[in-house]
């Protein structure tokens, strides 16, 4: 779905709460910045990523973004451990997730360590869409990606 | 907005606790935790740099030592900053739902309070986006805003007067020919409270003012508090991290075009090896353009004035490749100028370094 501007690929899953979309494989999840998130934030100026190993707490940051308005966290949709980084791929491109944010600009890979019980807020296909569509409304926004 | 705002005055507090109030508030807020106003200012100078800073590289730490000033890294992003008790710091620490969803209507709030007070004071105060405040073309002031927690803070300050000279100091910068530029540029594009008015406000008047503005901007109620045990908890353990060497030397990620004076204006610098010799620049880009160009170097350059005249010709050129050695070549060609081993070319190339740094693999 696009929506004033912004991309939503229905194949994924949102935690919409948090801006954070997800893509299961198997026991591994890779996390990223909606278009939306990326759009609020601007462009990305550093990102600092905590360990590969590392085990987060639902809501808490795995990693920390400033652009050149801002400064928060990249939070985690549900409880889990990190078992990779895109650090590698943002210290030669700064913006990627402002370029490709659902490609390339992935954030981060992790094991969830207690999906069952934090799944009931994540949503997917029509149901994310729709729901976008509301969020997107109420924060009066028009996404916008970097070009160069 | 109907819900009481709690003010938290703190005048003339430590360097550290100046910086650490602001995120033990954020950090510990809850949700039955009141939208909160910090005034603050410190009893004596340090040095602040910004989240994803690398210390070593930004800041002159020989320098700071020598004179007695600790360097605090802030969780709050942006450039390093000398700040003393010439600012009273502004912190809002706010439930999100209590500001606007986008950070430039967040900036534009937070901003105006600041703007009114001055334009009171009789200061012709703009809000420029998306976070800067400017009079006639200079800052007197910039902002930020950071999540701690659940907390959405924004940072700035109502700017009493500001040392340059003492800025342009502490900024570890690859030359003292840069340092002068910094110095210089500060001079003309920041300005105060004290400049803009002759003489320093009285703070409490200043204080009372601003209150008065954010109260009618937020159409709430500003009621003077304390802080609780559990956040001045948290400040204590913030100051511990805050003075650790983990915390404050931790690699920094920021790569940053040049030294930014204001939201328009950067000072850059770059070296280009031409065949004929080393060209160094050190340049001041406002809005795109070349406003002040420095070449030096152990190049050839005839007649002797051609290198003044050749900065001179680049002021207010579009920093393009096409512009620079456009005027570069006009500059040759009217006054004849002879350079064994250098052309234009490599002097665009120096120029172009300097504006857009070559990235870094």
């Amino acid at each position: 779905m696009i929506y004033y501007a912004c991309d939503i690929p229905e194949d994924l899953t949102y935690d919409i709460e948090r801006d954070v979309w997800i893509r299961f494989d198997g026991e591994i999840a890779t996390l990223g910045m909606t278009d939306v998130a990326q759009t609020r934030c601007g462009k990305i100026a550093a990102i600092s990523f905590r360990d590969v190993g590392k085990k987060i707490a639902q809501g808490k940051a795995l990693a920390t973004v400033e652009s050149a308005k801002w400064v928060g966290p990249f939070p985690a949709p549900f409880s889990c451990e990190i078992v990779e980084t895109n650090e590698k791929g943002f210290a030669e491109n700064i913006l990627l997730a402002n370029k490709d944010p659902y490609g390339v600009g992935w954030l981060v890979r992790v094991r969830p360590t207690n999906l069952e019980a934090e799944s009931s807020h994540l949503v997917t296909g029509e149901a994310a869409a729709e729901r976008y569509k509301e969020r997107i409304k109420e924060l009066k926004i028009n996404c916008l990606r970097c070009i160069d | 907005m109907s819900k009481k705002i709690r003010l938290l005055y703190m005048e003339g507090v430590s360097p550290l606790r100046s910086q650490t109030v602001y995120h033990a508030v954020g950090y510990a807020m809850k949700q039955d935790t009141p939208n909160t106003i910090i005034l603050v200012s410190p009893n004596a100078p340090y040095v602040s740099i910004g989240y994803h800073q690398d210390l070593q590289k930004e800041v002159d730490l020989d320098y700071c030592a020598a004179h007695n000033l600790p360097v605090y890294r802030r969780e709050v992003g942006g450039g390093a900053v000398y700040l003393d008790s010439g600012q009273l710091f502004t912190q809002w620490i706010f439930h999100k739902e209590d500001l606007p969803a986008s950070l430039e209507e967040r900036f534009a709030l937070y901003i105006d309070p600041i703007v009114q007070t001055y334009k009171e004071l009789g200061i012709n105060a703009n809000y420029r986006p998306i976070n800067d405040i400017h009079v006639n073309g200079k800052k007197i002031g910039g902002t930020g805003a950071a999540q701690m927690g659940i907390a959405e803070i924004l940072v700035g300050s109502l700017m009493y007067t500001f040392d340059k000279k003492t800025m342009s100091q502490v900024l570890k910068v690859p030359s003292e020919k840069m340092r002068d530029k910094i110095f210089e540029s500060l001079e003309a594009y920041m300005t105060t409270m004290t400049e803009q008015l002759g003489s320093t406000p009285d703070r409490a008047m200043v204080k009372d003012l601003y209150l008065k503005k954010v109260a009618e901007a937020l159409g709430a109620e500003i009621v003077e508090g304390e802080w609780t045990a559990e956040e001045e908890a948290m400040a204590q353990e913030i100051d511990a991290r805050f003075t650790s060497d983990e915390w404050l030397y931790q690699k920094g990620q920021l790569k940053q075009q040049g030294v930014k004076i204001h939201q328009d204006v950067h000072i850059v610098e770059a070296a280009f090896k031409a065949q004929g010799g080393l060209i160094r620049i050190i340049a001041r880009l406002r809005e795109g353009r070349i406003d002040d160009v420095t070449i030096s170097g152990d190049f050839t350059l005839l007649p002797v004035f051609a290198v003044g005249a050749l900065e001179q010709s680049l002021r207010g050129v579009a920093a393009t490749p096409e512009n620079l050695k456009s005027k570069i070549e006009e500059a040759y060609y009217r006054l004849n100028i002879q350079s064994p081993g250098v052309t234009p070319t490599d002097f665009t190339t120096a120029i172009m370094n300097a504006v857009t740094p070559p990235q870094a693999a």
